[in-house]
């Protein structure tokens, strides 16, 4: 068999993937990257940002597409049931607000080998096109920096600009991050009938926490975790739920979180994110919530009730009580994408049960919130980058 | 009524009447608005004036905020809109409007002189009428109505300020010598100093004393890379021997209030206000060193934003100016620098 037609073995049998380079070549370039990059941070990424990708470069973490779309690598003669190619070229509409959406995407799409086509948002820090250009600026000559520098083309213009009508029909795949409005008309310009698109549109998230399943160590992870977007992502916690906690609950752990704020987030936030948040802290008052703010402005902790309207502000974290899992899962919104969980058994069967009957897209502990992969807002968008040949053998 | 309106606006401040009028007038907002109560239930009389509450300037464009009290008329609301977009909302009243009027009347008085002359507005007589920044031009341009014996609008379209009716120019210039001219300041720029003004006005106005007034800031002429000497000496080109330059800093959330910029380059505050620096990351009070301006005045009495934390940045000078004037003063060094927060998605 070719080495670029591999083989995988799933649940109904085997299948073969034809990616036309060779994976383990693949594979070690990017780990050639990665080397670099633990040499210094470019200007454009911040600390956090360059470690989570230069993490995102690991072996297990790029294989990991494959074994949740196609299973694991095999060999040997099992029935084959399924033969996946790249769709074709893949057009990816990056938001205003995006920090690594557009270089991780970009990561797991060259996987594809297809012609990539970026269009990052008018006003968005475009870290896509600086990781494309260190990347090409580094690597050796080979297949990914000839890949990247000759099939990735990346812009920045406006949603109204012609050549999103371009981008839209030229390709195999529309993948469309933004509101439903942006979605919508990224969807409308004239494509192939036989394109895929696919659409992250309006969500957001919440943490879960059970008083008996926190410590300190838990807690800083949870700050950290809200400390890296405030509320502005769709996976980051807007609402801290304390399961089975009331008011006075909810006061007492967001006092904890403002001890543990100066040991675990020791950078200073930018001057206008600390006026914000002054702003925000009364704009809660004046709503109803019990609002402090983090040490050196950095941030909003409120502790209030359900029925309070949200406190609002890109660094303002609510902290409400539901009395029972119940309740807390009738209070999710109907965007609701990822829950992060501080629980004592997260996978136990009542948990699971829950989860059945809402729309929560991912349920992650609460360090894994922002952690991107394959499967994504209800679905496994990776595989779907790829069409599937039927094969009765 | 605030008996510190009674002295001149630029002297040594008495700071304990200062103090005790803010001290009542905080109270005054936190009986008669529950949401200003909401955001300092604790409060209960300060012993500084930097201890006295106060309201970011970005809450006033979330909400209405509004005191109600014994006797309290609301009138209109002022909008305005900053760089950023959203609008400010200020309840306006009877009595502060008053005292605003007073305020302000008094400070230009002693800058400009007392004598009430035409004034020449340099924007569209509709932006009374309208929302936004035309309006904020507007809230700042009657701030002059005290010097004021009639008014004339001279441009027809205010999103064009050079479309200047110099027509109506001339017919002021015809029967008066002296005139008050205000403009933000890039149109005061774009429609007068660096205007086409036909040859006959030209030769009207360089027999009238004119005293420009400008406010809203330099950033658009920073891009033309116009500084202050070379403003000042376009617009006093065209005008009479006599004629003067006031560039006046000042926000609607503190109408009443002009800032006037001095010979020397600062700021000064009148004596029934005051201005304090706070640090951006900790709120403690600054002097001599730059942060978040906080202005303080004892005339709202609609709403609280007689004490307004701003996203402008200044510096408390100490000691005397060498400009001659008492009172407090301080150097305006801008906005808070603004970013977008950074997401993974959409928000």
């Amino acid at each position: 068999m070719s080495d670029l037609l591999l083989r995988f073995r799933g649940v109904g049998g085997d299948c073969l993937v034809a990616l036309g380079y060779d994976l383990e070549q693949r594979l070690a370039q990017w780990e050639q990257l990665r080397r670099q990059m633990v040499r210094g941070v470019p200007p454009e990424f911040t600390r956090d940002e360059w470690a989570y990708l230069a993490g995102f470069l690991g072996r297990d973490s790029l294989l990991a597409p494959f074994a949740r779309s196609f299973g694991e690598r095999a060999e040997g003669a099992t029935r084959l049931c399924a033969l996946y190619r790249p769709r074709g070229a893949i057009a990816i509409w990056l938001p205003n607000n995006v920090s690594l959406l557009g270089p991780l995407l970009l990561v797991m799409a060259s996987f594809t080998n297809a012609p990539l086509l970026v269009k990052s948002g008018s006003r968005a820090d475009d870290l896509a096109e600086a990781f494309v250009r260190y990347a090409v600026e580094r690597l050796e000559d080979g297949e990914l920096r000839r890949y990247l520098a000759e099939r990735v083309v990346l812009g920045r213009f406006g949603r109204d600009d012609p050549r999103n009508a371009d981008m839209a029909a030229q390709a195999a795949v529309r993948i469309v991050f933004g509101t439903d409005a942006a979605a919508q008309a990224v969807h409308a310009h004239a494509h192939p009938v036989d394109s895929v698109g696919i659409s992250f549109a309006d969500h957001s998230s919440e943490a879960w926490v059970e008083a008996d399943a926190l410590d300190d160590q838990r807690l800083a992870t949870l700050l950290r975790v809200f400390a890296i977007y405030g509320t502005a992502g769709c996976t980051s916690p807007r609402r801290l739920v304390l399961i089975g906690g009331n008011e006075a609950d909810c006061r007492r752990l967001r006092d904890r979180l403002l001890e543990l704020w100066p040991a675990t987030l020791k950078r200073d936030v930018p001057m206008h994110v600390a006026s914000q948040n002054v702003l925000r802290l009364q704009l809660a008052a004046a709503a109803g919530w019990d609002a402090r703010l983090c040490a050196r402005n950095a941030a909003v902790l409120a502790a209030g009730t359900m029925a309070l309207s949200a406190p609002g502000g890109p660094m303002t974290l609510a902290i409400v009580g539901a009395e029972a899992a119940a309740a807390a899962a009738a209070a999710l919104p109907a965007s609701i994408q990822t829950i992060g969980h501080i629980l004592r058994e997260p996978a136990a069967a009542h948990w699971l049960a829950l989860l059945a009957g809402t729309r929560v897209k991912r349920w992650v502990p609460v360090a894994e919130m922002h952690h991107f992969g394959p499967v994504w807002d209800g679905h496994n968008f990776w595989a779907q980058l790829f069409e599937q040949t039927a094969l009765g053998t | 009524m605030s008996h510190l309106l009674d002295q001149p606006p630029f002297a040594a401040r008495d700071d304990a009447a200062l103090l005790a009028e803010l001290n009542a007038l905080t109270r005054w907002h936190l009986d008669g608005c529950a949401d200003y109560r909401a955001v300092w239930p604790r409060w209960n009389g300060a012993a500084t004036i930097d201890a006295l509450p106060w309201l970011h300037v970005g809450a006033f464009k979330h909400g209405a905020w509004r005191t109600s009290g014994e006797s309290m008329k609301h009138q209109r609301t002022l909008a305005s809109s900053s760089t950023g977009g959203s609008a400010s909302r200020i309840a306006l009243d009877e009595k502060s409007s008053a005292l605003q009027a007073r305020s302000s009347g008094a400070i230009l008085a002693e800058l400009l002189g007392p004598e009430q002359r035409p004034l020449v507005i340099l924007d569209d007589v509709r932006s009374l009428q309208q929302r936004g920044e035309v309006s904020a031009r507007v809230t700042a341009a009657m701030s002059l109505r005290p010097l004021a014996s009639e008014m004339h609008f001279v441009v027809s379209a205010a999103a064009t300020p050079d479309a200047v009716d110099w027509s109506r120019l001339a017919a002021v210039c015809a029967t008066h010598r002296r005139l008050l001219v205000y403009g933000f300041t890039w149109m005061l720029w774009t429609a007068w100093a660096t205007a086409a003004i036909p040859a006959a006005l030209r030769d009207s106005l360089a027999a009238a004393r004119v005293d420009f007034v400008h406010s809203g800031g330099w950033k658009k002429l920073e891009a033309l890379r116009v500084g202050r000497d070379e403003f000042d000496r376009a617009l006093l080109a065209t005008v009479g021997p006599g004629s003067s330059v006031l560039d006046f800093y000042g926000l609607v959330e503190q109408v009443g209030i002009l800032y006037p910029l001095c010979s020397a380059g600062f700021r000064h505050v009148p004596r029934w206000a005051a201005a304090i620096v706070r640090d951006p990351w900790t709120l403690e009070p600054l002097v001599g060193e730059p942060g978040m301006l906080q202005l303080l005045n004892p005339l709202a009495h609609g709403a609280p934003y007689h004490s307004v934390l701003t996203e402008d940045l200044g510096r408390i000078a100490s000691g005397a100016c060498p400009c001659g004037r008492a009172g407090q003063r301080f150097e305006f060094l801008g906005r808070v620098p603004k970013a977008e927060v950074r997401g993974c998605a959409n928000v």
